[in-house]
């Protein structure tokens, strides 16, 4: 290590540490603080000129190392001695800031803290400048390899980086780890997977002198390599299916067709520095002109360009003021800029929207200029909605053949539903009609039956009120024997009201009475279908409490239950039922009386009761009529209204259960029956949300004051980052631009300019990845902030080493897999994770790497691997998102019968706000921007989902009837199940003393169950349970 | 840093430890089995003290969602009565300039309440009632007239989405009391999601850990909270013991890690938990005086006072911050506010103050602060004919025990309760002031972000004080 390197890690560590000590002590001494009050004091007044962007007079007054190096006039502060300080001379003779004198509160700010003795400095900086010398932004330079005492430790180059550190700290290799250690660690790193069985006795028993690096080829090779390592890309890149930025987090149907686009590529281990430029300028590498027919060989690099379609993007719920809206375009470039710098650039560029970055050499120009390359895709005056940006890429009989797919599966699901009516119809507990409307017959109008007003109220309910048997909106009418109801989209509450008035409180505990109706499909469904019961005094003016009972029905499910709606005292009263209101389905609810004034209000879908109820008091539920609500695009069709009671003697409630339970049953039945027609959906095809310029003319980008869309400043030309650019690759993409483009080629251009041979950008481009890929293979990166490579980032630990890897990664064209092979086949890989004290005396964060870094597997591969060893795993490739839902718990899961709900985690679907539950327990991240580093926790609710979660109880039930099959088969006995069960969780035989543990559970476990015939069952899932629970399997040695 | 980083990472809020005066109290009942304290001794040791000295050891947030008016609820502007109807002379920022209409008189009456004589609006009766107790501030701002901006400013200091939320900062700085319950819990509205929905909670970049757990009412308040049907106690008993076979197998060869040690904890801890939690919300048990102060008697105070009682709970059993929330926002009094504002108050008056009160007769006020308020205000003019629009310049929110003073009112509005013109309280310092009186300073509760120790108060930018004038000492 240079001392350059030394110092400046003693300065990353000041910057991140130390401070919080100063403070401490500032606050004693009455001292003002450095952070608190000096940086802040001389960031406003000073780090304009004399800052990372400019540096005047090479000082730099943005950081602490900068005021204690001073400039090329000297030093800048002499701790304890305004008077001696160059800082203080200039600024109390008001000649700095030129122009502009401090005020004298604070001037007096900063002699108090220099004559307090300047707290807060570092003891010692190096004598460079900040500034491009910083170690990250250095272009690549071949450096002799260190030289080592102990050279036999050593298998490869990366050994020789390692092992000097290692040395120089007294320490050295641990010996290497077992082979079934080694090929466990190995397969979950490349693939995500442990190693099944035989692949295990492969590599246990092969005695060629590669038989390890043998096994590491197999693995990169394996597809699963793809998945593994293309969700690591797509976390940094920020994929997502759905929109983010407002609470609804709309879906995003066709991203994941860049996530396949990923997977395939890493598979094929494609150039690195081609898997960027495809990604920033993948429509502009086609050659695909904004509004053309998309051509086959397009699909691929438009897909790839979607990258920068993964910010949050809002603007197809958007619906405040303009200024809002504005703003939230703006959102989307600026989550796209700092996707990009995170994850390419390695520099937090979000700083510099507002101002110039205070601890990076990246102006607030250079932003807007980056800006100013995406602006001509995302332009703010000329916006494109995510849901208007959808594009076709298939042919017309691709089309035709696709929609008569979709017809099919869907009139085979319409076909079963209508079955499962007509059953629940001839099921349908009897009840006594009370009111009744089918709409039908000849000339038949809705006034004598409807009304827009409520019994006893004299007005219409409502302004405008609603037009009885009229198509004007808001209105009524008898349209085909049905009734339509016509919103006028304005808000306001309006009801149209059955004229017949009705008691809603059965007389006898167990007796019901419940209203219902046909919900017809036509047209877009409702968001919201609102329907009342009890209505009176709707118009609110005679102040009587009760009534009004609104329901909610919601699209996604169940409905909620508002009483005494509207008025002063409205209140919510929870929600009932679980089915969502779609058209061709009869809904409604059922009030049933509970005694002591109690009255239970339940969803009656199809006929059949549903959980989930509200209970009210008789004073909510006044004689009232039924009717219909009208807000807020509320427009449907319904058909056959029907309120009925039960039959005198329905009073005990224990036929009423039973009956209740078959039709609970049915219903799961047509579930089960409709997600088993779903499965033969074909995928959508021949659509992809596009990215690309809207013209080749430049638009008028411009600078935004204060990172205010409201104070635009200066126009941008579209150029890169100045501290990044060069002689041989200019910052103004001269060289990178091409004329006569049908678009303005700028993103090409920023492309090219990231990847230019030879170039300190692309050099940077190396290192962030790499070092990324570090972070994967063992857990921490050589910079421990993988998304910040610069000033303000973490200090590298080898940082030779990253810039060894990153000459290896030009020398084999940007191959990936050519680093991993570099890491995965070094002595520092092979080692075993076992401590001793030496090592944790001298480096107990094992930042030296003198173990190989023990640690929990993270949250896809724990839940993949549960499906592998229970011979689950469903390997099919690609394809749409499997959707996840929110079960009865509020656990967000897969159905187990949905399709695909086996499939690997990167298949699953991405809702930033709504993370599957077993991949959320485990850390999992839910994207806001992207995701470069994941934290690791450990926390009890990880434990309730391993003993608790279907999820694991049914891996475990599968493993255990797996086990059983294979051991059947052979007639094995009990430790042969062991040793079975061991090698499919762990990828290794049981110890003895493990073998011991587990007969004796097994032989004891089945008297827990004494009286059930599956006791023995019981026991072994139990047992299967425990060792898909057990550290052995969630940690990686 | 990267050492910081390691040990935050390992840091576990389950497991923390505490100093607070509840402490003991909780934990003796809670944590019999002496191996399990040993145990996690190790762990628990890292966790962080208080910088300072406490005068609250836990939170309940009342949250109103929309933004409360505070003209026609804490803030008596007789001008305001007195111009009603008149074109409002002067500059308002408006959010829906197309609907703005003349000034608007609140239709309430006001009067002096309890021996501060602190003026509040006829439709909050109950808050009246224990108004001596209260810390009422009307001076409070904000930065954005954007409700999801403000919920993430009131929440977490940034106008952005997913920064740690407050509960996250206090849960990182302080840690947890009892072992068997999330330390920040959060209770949803039956109801709905709140507007910005799970993001009012996050731990935004601090570790997962440090995230809301949100509690539902009913039978599954957690996931995975209750043994698989098939599985009888005696058998999960057995499988617990033999999963710590198998791991006390495993630890042999890794014998410092404490990882490996935490994790068999908490199968036991976890498996606690399964009666902790429901016991906690079980509220069966609370006498039928306390159950009519809360108006669980009232189908219309019934869930908000459920809540509030399990709150109370919650605190009680060592939970550091509780936040309930209301579906979507109802305080958004755009149309109708006189309406709506009475049947908010109908439904929350009485639990909040209800919540107060029983806090206090069982001694645990003085420990607790109570917090009641929304993310902003609302305009002195109409907006339509019977609405008001937001107002980011001026709400009004109360405080409550935890050492906030008793029969106190601070800061104060222009005539028209537009703009907080003196003893402004930003959102920035309403968190300083919050972190101070749990012991903690808001300087130096910080964590490594973007390349720099991000906080809660951001105090470069922010300028966030400490206001101590809401404080007792």
């Amino acid at each position: 290590m240079s001392a350059g390197f030394r110092l400046l890690m003693v300065l990353a560590t000041f910057a991140a540490g130390v401070v919080s000590e100063s403070k401490l002590h500032a606050d004693e001494a009455g001292t003002p603080d450095l952070l608190r009050d000096v940086l802040p004091l001389l960031k406003n007044r000073c780090v304009r000129c004399h800052g990372p962007a400019k540096m005047e007079g090479r000082l730099h007054l943005g950081l602490p190392q900068g005021i204690r190096r001073g400039g090329e006039n000297g030093e800048a502060v002499v701790a304890g001695h305004a008077d001696l300080s160059l800082l203080w001379k200039r600024v109390v003779a008001d000649e700095m800031p030129e122009d502009a004198p401090l005020p004298p509160e604070e001037k007096a700010i900063l002699k108090r803290w220099i004559d307090g003795g300047a707290p807060g400095l570092p003891a010692e900086v190096s004598a460079e400048p900040e500034g491009e010398e910083h170690w990250a932004f250095q272009e690549l330079k071949p450096e002799p390899l260190p030289a080592v005492k102990d050279a036999s430790a050593a298998r490869n180059a990366v050994d020789l980086f390692v092992l000097s550190r290692l040395e120089a700290a007294g320490l050295s290799f641990n010996p290497e780890a077992s082979r079934n250690t080694l090929i466990r660690r190995v397969s979950l790193d490349l693939t995500g997977l442990p190693p099944a069985p035989e692949e295990v006795d492969l590599y246990v028993n092969d005695e060629a002198p590669d038989a390890y690096e043998k096994m590491v080829e197999r693995y990169l090779n394996s597809p699963r390599y793809g998945e593994r390592w293309g969700k690591y890309w797509l976390d940094a890149a920020g994929y997502a299916d759905s929109n983010g930025y407002f609470g609804a987090d709309t879906d995003r149907p066709y991203a994941w067709r860049f996530r396949d686009f990923v997977i395939r590529s890493i598979s094929a281990d494609k150039p690195w520095d081609q898997f960027i430029r495809e990604q920033i300028a993948g429509d502009e590498l086609a050659g695909f002109a904004p509004g053309s027919q998309v051509k086959p060989e397009m699909v691929e690099l438009l897909e790839a360009a979607h990258f920068m379609r993964n910010s949050p993007d809002g603007t197809d719920s958007s619906d405040g003021n303009p200024d809002e809206v504005r703003a939230d375009k703006y959102a989307v470039l600026e989550g796209s800029l700092q996707i990009m710098g995170s994850s390419m650039l390695g520099v937090t560029v979000q700083c510099a929207r507002c101002h110039d970055h205070k601890f990076e050499p990246f102006t607030q120009r250079d932003y807007y200029s980056l800006q100013a390359v995406i602006y001509p895709a995302f332009n703010v005056d000329e916006w494109v909605k995510p849901k208007e940006r959808v594009i076709s890429t298939a042919t017309a009989e691709e089309e035709a053949a696709h929609a008569e797919k979709v017809r099919l599966v869907d009139a085979e699901i319409a076909a079963k539903r209508k079955e499962f009516a007509e059953w629940a119809k001839q099921h349908r507990e009897p009840g006594v009609v009370l009111m009744s409307d089918d709409f039908d017959g000849e000339g038949r109008t809705l006034t004598p039956l409807w009304s827009n007003t409520v019994a006893g109220d004299e007005a219409p309910a409502g302004t405008p009120a609603i037009q009885v048997d009229s198509s004007a909106a808001p209105g009524a009418e008898i349209r085909n024997g049905q009734l339509h109801l016509i919103e006028s989209g304005g808000t306001g509450d309006r009801v149209l009201s059955a004229r017949q008035t009705i008691d809603w409180t059965p007389d006898v505990s167990g007796a019901w009475i419940q209203a219902t109706f046909d919900l017809i499909a036509e047209g877009t469904p409702a968001p919201y279908v609102g329907y009342f019961i009890a209505l009176r005094d709707f118009n609110d003016a005679k102040k009587l409490s009760g009534g009004n009972v609104l329901f909610d029905g919601n699209a996604t499910g169940g409905a909620a239950v508002q009483v005494d709606y509207p008025g002063q005292d409205a209140g919510s009263v929870g929600r009932i039922g679980q089915s969502g209101y779609t058209p061709g389905r009869n809904y409604g609810v059922r009030v049933t009386n509970m005694g002591n004034d109690r009255f239970q209000i339940v969803q009656v879908v199809d006929g059949l009761v549903e959980e989930g109820s509200v209970t009210v008091s008789g004073k909510d539920l006044p004689d009232g009529g039924f009717g219909f609500e009208y807000c807020c695009g509320r427009s449907f069709v319904v058909d056959n209204v029907l309120v009925e009671s039960s039959l005198p003697e329905t009073q005990q409630d224990d036929p009423q259960k039973a009956l209740a339970a078959v039709h609970v049953e049915k219903r799961k039945e047509l579930a089960e029956a409709v997600k088993a027609i779903e499965a033969k959906r074909p995928q959508p095809i021949g659509k992809l949300a596009l990215v690309g310029d809207l013209s080749a003319k430049p638009p008028d980008v411009r600078l935004l004051t204060r990172g205010s869309y409201k104070t635009p400043g200066e126009p941008v030309e579209s150029a890169a980052p100045a501290f990044l650019s060069e002689t041989i690759n200019q910052s103004d993409f001269s060289q990178h631009l091409r004329s006569g483009m049908s678009t303005t080629g700028r993103r090409l251009a920023l492309a090219g300019w990231l990847t230019q041979p030879g170039s300190r950008a692309s050099a940077l481009l190396a290192k962030v990845s790499i070092n990324r890929w570090w972070a994967h293979h063992l857990g921490t990166g050589i910079v421990a902030t993988p998304d910040n490579l610069g000033y303000s980032g973490s200090a590298p630990t080898h940082p030779e080493l990253l810039n060894y890897l990153a000459l290896q990664l030009m020398e084999h064209q940007w191959s990936a897999r050519a680093i991993h092979r570099l890491i995965l086949t070094s002595a520092m890989y092979r080692q075993s994770a076992a401590a001793h004290a030496e090592g944790e005396r001298r480096d107990p964060q094992n930042q030296l790497l003198w173990r190989y870094p023990m640690r929990r597997l993270d949250a896809e591969a724990i839940r993949d691997s549960m499906l592998l060893a229970s011979g689950e795993l469903d390997q099919q490739m690609y394809g749409p998102y499997v959707p996840s839902e929110r079960n009865s718990e509020g656990d967000v899961v897969i159905s187990e019968s949905t399709a695909g709900a086996k499939k690997r985690s990167i298949y699953l679907q991405q809702r930033r706000t709504q993370v599957t539950g077993i991949l959320d327990a485990f850390d999992a991240p839910s994207i806001v921007f992207n995701c470069t580093v994941r934290n690791s926790t450990t926390v009890p609710l990880q434990s309730l989902k391993l003993l608790n979660s279907d999820f694991v109880r049914l891996r475990a039930t599968a493993m255990a009837g797996l086990l059983k099959k294979q051991i059947t088969d052979k007639s094995g006995s009990i430790n042969d199940v062991i040793s079975l069960a061991f090698r499919r969780a762990l990828s290794r035989p049981p110890s003895d003393k493990e073998i011991a543990v587990s007969k004796e559970f097994l032989s004891a476990q089945p008297a827990q169950y004494a009286n059930r015939e599956n006791a023995a069952e019981l026991a072994m899932i139990d047992f299967c349970q425990m060792l898909l629970a057990s550290n052995a399997f969630l940690y990686v040695e | 840093m990267k050492s910081d980083f390691q040990f935050s990472q390992n840091r576990r809020a389950f497991l923390g430890g505490t100093t607070g005066a509840i402490g003991a109290m909780a934990l003796s009942s809670l944590l019999q089995q002496e191996s399990l304290q040993a145990a996690s001794a190790a762990v628990r040791s890292k966790t962080r003290q208080p910088h300072g000295t406490p005068t609250a050891d836990s939170v309940i947030c009342l949250f109103q969602h929309g933004g409360p008016s505070q003209m026609d609820l804490f803030d008596h502007k007789p001008e305001l009565t007195r111009h009603h109807g008149r074109r409002y002379e002067g500059d308002l920022e408006i959010h829906f300039p197309n609907q703005a209409g003349n000034v608007l008189g609140s239709p309430f009456r006001f009067q002096p309440h309890g021996q501060s004589g602190i003026e509040l609006s006829e439709v909050l009766p109950w808050t009246a009632g224990i108004v001596d107790e209260l810390t009422v501030v009307r001076s409070v701002t904000t930065e954005s007239v954007d409700h999801e901006s403000a919920l993430r400013l009131i929440h977490s200091g940034k106008f952005q989405a997913s920064y740690p939320t407050w509960g996250s900062w206090i849960n990182y700085g302080l840690g947890t009391v009892n072992q068997n319950l999330p330390a920040y819990v959060v209770l949803t509205d039956p109801a709905g999601m709140p507007v910005d929905n799970v993001r009012n909670w996050t731990s935004g970049w601090l570790p997962a850990e440090y995230q809301g757990t949100p509690f539902r009412s009913g039978d599954s308040p957690v996931p995975n909270l209750r043994t698989p049907k098939d599985v009888t106690e005696g058998a999960r008993e057995k499988q617990l013991e033999f999963l710590r076979q198998l791991n006390t197998v495993y630890s042999e060869q890794y014998a410092d890690n404490e990882e490996l040690q935490a994790r068999i904890i908490d199968f036991e801890l976890a498996a606690r938990m399964q009666s902790t939690v429901p016991e906690a919300l079980d509220i069966s048990q609370e006498t039928e005086a306390t159950r009519k102060l809360y108006g669980l008697d009232n189908p219309m105070t019934a869930e908000y006072g459920t809540r509030c009682i399990i709150a109370r709970r919650l605190i009680e059993r060592g939970v550091r911050f509780v936040q309930l929330f209301l579906a979507g926002q109802p305080w958004d009094t755009h149309s109708r506010n006189a309406e709506s504002l009475r049947a908010n108050c109908a439904r929350i008056d009485q639990p909040s103050a209800a919540l107060v009160q029983d806090l206090k007769q069982r001694g645990l006020l003085d420990r607790t602060i109570v917090m009641w308020g929304g993310e902003f205000g609302r305009l002195p003019i109409s907006q339509g004919t019977d609405g008001r629009d937001h107002n980011r310049h001026a709400s009004s929110i109360w405080l409550a025990g935890g050492g906030f003073r008793q029969g106190f009112s601070y800061g104060h509005t222009d005539d028209f309760g537009y703009k907080a013109v003196e003893d402004i309280v930003t959102v920035h310092d309403l968190h300083a002031t919050l972190l101070h009186a749990m012991g903690l300073d808001h300087l130096r509760l910080t964590y490594p972000h973007d390349g720099r120790e991000g906080s809660l108060t951001d105090v470069a930018i922010t300028k966030a004080e400490v206001v101590r004038a809401l404080l007792k000492s």
